[in-house]
């Protein structure tokens, strides 16, 4: 892919956080990660509690120097030219914090004009993303005084003051209830869709991962494990498929000692099976339930959800 | 042209008003909080109308001159001047500890010089507002004239005692960057150590021959020596304003370049970001 098309491109990053004066502790965060993202496109960062997904994020956002490793954003330098490239990123974090006692338009005044903005357009874009975001009901405010999802709300709305080419979101629905998760969602997809933004998030949840995200990396210890799409991630994590059968009478004793059984899970009538082949197997477990006078009332195969496949990456 | 270009500044004067609201931009919130948060009128009334009346107090007690009076209260005003001016300084960086929220503000493209000299005009009008203050009421109890040394000598007094406010705010905003939250307490006891050091309410001269060496490096020191001039108190360094200020000058730079460092240190460390936690 030419360079010119990537948004960001880092390679064998590492980064090693010190701490403690007399006993040095060292915890390793980045073991040599690497990665490109294409202009346009909402990269996921996928990995449990202290993978370095947020390390790396914050390497990217120029506000943790590397070990090692070089990074490029828009083709500047994280390092060498971070100033010059903080005019077109930004970032929003699951648990951002502004200022106690500013209202939500003070606080996107104040970040504005360390954008540069100024006048009239710095008032017309701090009207237009209060009113995106639907904060303008709370202008009179204070920041400590709004709810979680409200704060959420303005934490994104900073992060498209300046117009960001490149925008880095580490867990933008950390905590807020389903409706409001779906809605930033649903935010984040416009963005891309309406103004081209390259978005890498960072996330928990897998349903949002493969919601939004054209691509995905799986980070663990330090270290990308996979990356692609959805579907190929799938694919390349090859965990077998997942049939999903409702019996009568429920759960039969020796069905996780069929061949091909790799995991049965039961759940009162409902029993799910993830075997090596559906394909293969799925002939082989009805004859075996026949035999066993089971009755099948319902059966599905399916692919394995993004989620089984984090837990069997994160293993 | 992108829609995105809204924020460039290709053409001087566009570079120029970007400076100017980035400033401003600190300039701002320290108001806005100010307006909002009640321990700033106890930093800009209460404290040092304490200040002025207690001293006030003592030199009565004491039964000293109107000189030495003079000698006292001018102290007694560098003190709450240069602390409240350095304050705003230092909430610089202090605001976004205590809201963690450090990093977005250096996500930004914003330099040291904007988020110096922006609180510190804010701590300059303060510092003003707090010389009124003590002025009144140093003049109404006590019969003090704060003009007294000429107001050409008490304009370069008070632009000193905010050039060292500056230094002073700008090394606890270094040491926050470099320690966190532990070297919180410096934004309040730098102030009352180097003031301890610059004669506040006596000579140099009283302080071992050793500590008056470490006072001679002290711009507050001169600006000191430069106002009881106007006093009546013979001068102890040859040209004291100029002399103050020149070395004001060389530590805004040398503090400016420490604060620099210490963000550096602070993004390779990885304190801007648990700042931000």
């Amino acid at each position: 892919m030419p360079a010119s098309l990537l948004a960001v491109e880092a390679h064998d990053l590492a980064k090693t956080f010190r701490s403690g004066w007399l006993r040095r502790r060292e915890t390793v965060a980045l073991r040599g990660a690497s990665l490109r993202v294409e202009r346009g496109a909402i990269f996921g960062l996928l990995g449990p509690n202290g993978a370095g997904k947020t390390t790396l994020l914050s390497i990217l956002a120029t506000l943790l120097l590397p070990d090692r490793g070089t990074a490029t954003i828009l083709g500047h330098d994280v390092v060498r030219e971070a100033h010059a490239i903080r005019r077109r990123l930004n970032m929003a974090s699951g648990n951002a914090s502004f200022v106690w006692s500013l209202r939500p338009a003070e606080v996107l005044a104040f970040y504005g004009r360390l954008y540069g903005l100024h006048g009239r357009a710095l008032r017309a874009r701090v009207d237009e993303l209060l009113e995106r975001f639907e904060l303008t009901p709370h202008l009179k405010t204070e920041y400590n005084e709004l709810s979680t999802g409200l704060k959420q709300r303005l934490a994104l709305a900073k992060a498209l003051l300046n117009r960001p080419e490149v925008l880095f979101l580490d867990e933008p629905t950390l905590g807020l209830d389903p409706d409001v998760s779906i809605r930033i969602r649903g935010q984040i997809a416009d963005l891309r869709r309406q103004e081209g933004t390259t978005i890498i998030l960072t996330t928990h949840y897998m349903r949002e991962a493969e919601e939004l995200c054209d691509r995905i990396a799986f980070i663990k210890g330090g270290r990308i494990l996979a990356e692609g799409s959805p579907d190929e991630l799938k694919r390349q994590i090859r965990i077998g498929d997942v049939i999903a059968l409702r019996l009568d009478p429920a759960a039969p004793v020796g069905l996780a000692d069929l061949a091909g059984a790799l995991h049965v899970q039961a759940r009162g009538d409902r029993i799910e099976c993830t075997v090596d082949s559906a394909e293969k197997r799925l002939p082989e477990i009805l004859r075996w339930l026949v035999e066993q006078n089971v009755l099948v009332r319902d059966c599905q195969v399916r692919e394995p959800d993004l989620e089984e496949v984090f837990v069997e990456l994160a293993r | 042209m992108s829609s995105r270009a809204e924020p460039m500044e290709d053409g001087l004067a566009d570079r120029w008003i970007g400076e100017w609201v980035r400033l401003t931009a600190f300039a701002y919130r320290n108001l806005i909080m100010a307006r909002r948060n009640v321990f700033f009128v106890f930093e800009l009334t209460f404290w040092p109308g304490v200040a002025m009346l207690s001293h006030g107090l003592l030199t009565r007690f004491l039964d000293l001159t109107p000189q030495m009076t003079a000698f006292i209260l001018v102290g007694t005003v560098a003190l709450s001047a240069v602390q409240v001016c350095q304050l705003d300084v230092a909430y610089a960086v202090l605001f976004d500890i205590w809201s963690k929220s450090m990093k977005h503000q250096f996500l930004t493209p914003v330099r040291i010089r904007h988020l110096a000299l922006g609180s510190w005009l804010v701590g300059v009008g303060r510092g003003v507002v707090v010389w009124a203050l003590m002025a009144i009421i140093g003049g109404r109890a006590f019969g003090f004239d704060f003009l007294g040394a000429g107001v050409g000598r008490v304009t370069l007094f008070l632009l000193g005692c905010f050039l060292t406010a500056l230094v002073i705010g700008l090394l606890v905003c270094a040491l926050v960057l470099l320690w966190g939250t532990r070297a919180e307490t410096s934004a309040w006891a730098a102030v009352n150590f180097f003031v301890m050091l610059s004669g506040i309410y006596y000579p140099i001269a009283v302080l071992p021959a050793w500590v008056q060496v470490i006072s001679a490096g002290i711009p507050l020191t001169y600006f000191l020596d430069g106002i009881r001039a106007g006093y009546g108190f013979p001068p102890r360094f040859g040209h004291p304003f100029a002399t103050g200020f020149a070395l004001s000058l060389l530590y805004v730079v040398l503090a400016h370049w420490a604060l620099a460092a210490a963000v550096t240190r602070s993004r390779r460390t990885g304190l801007l970001l648990k700042l931000s936690e």
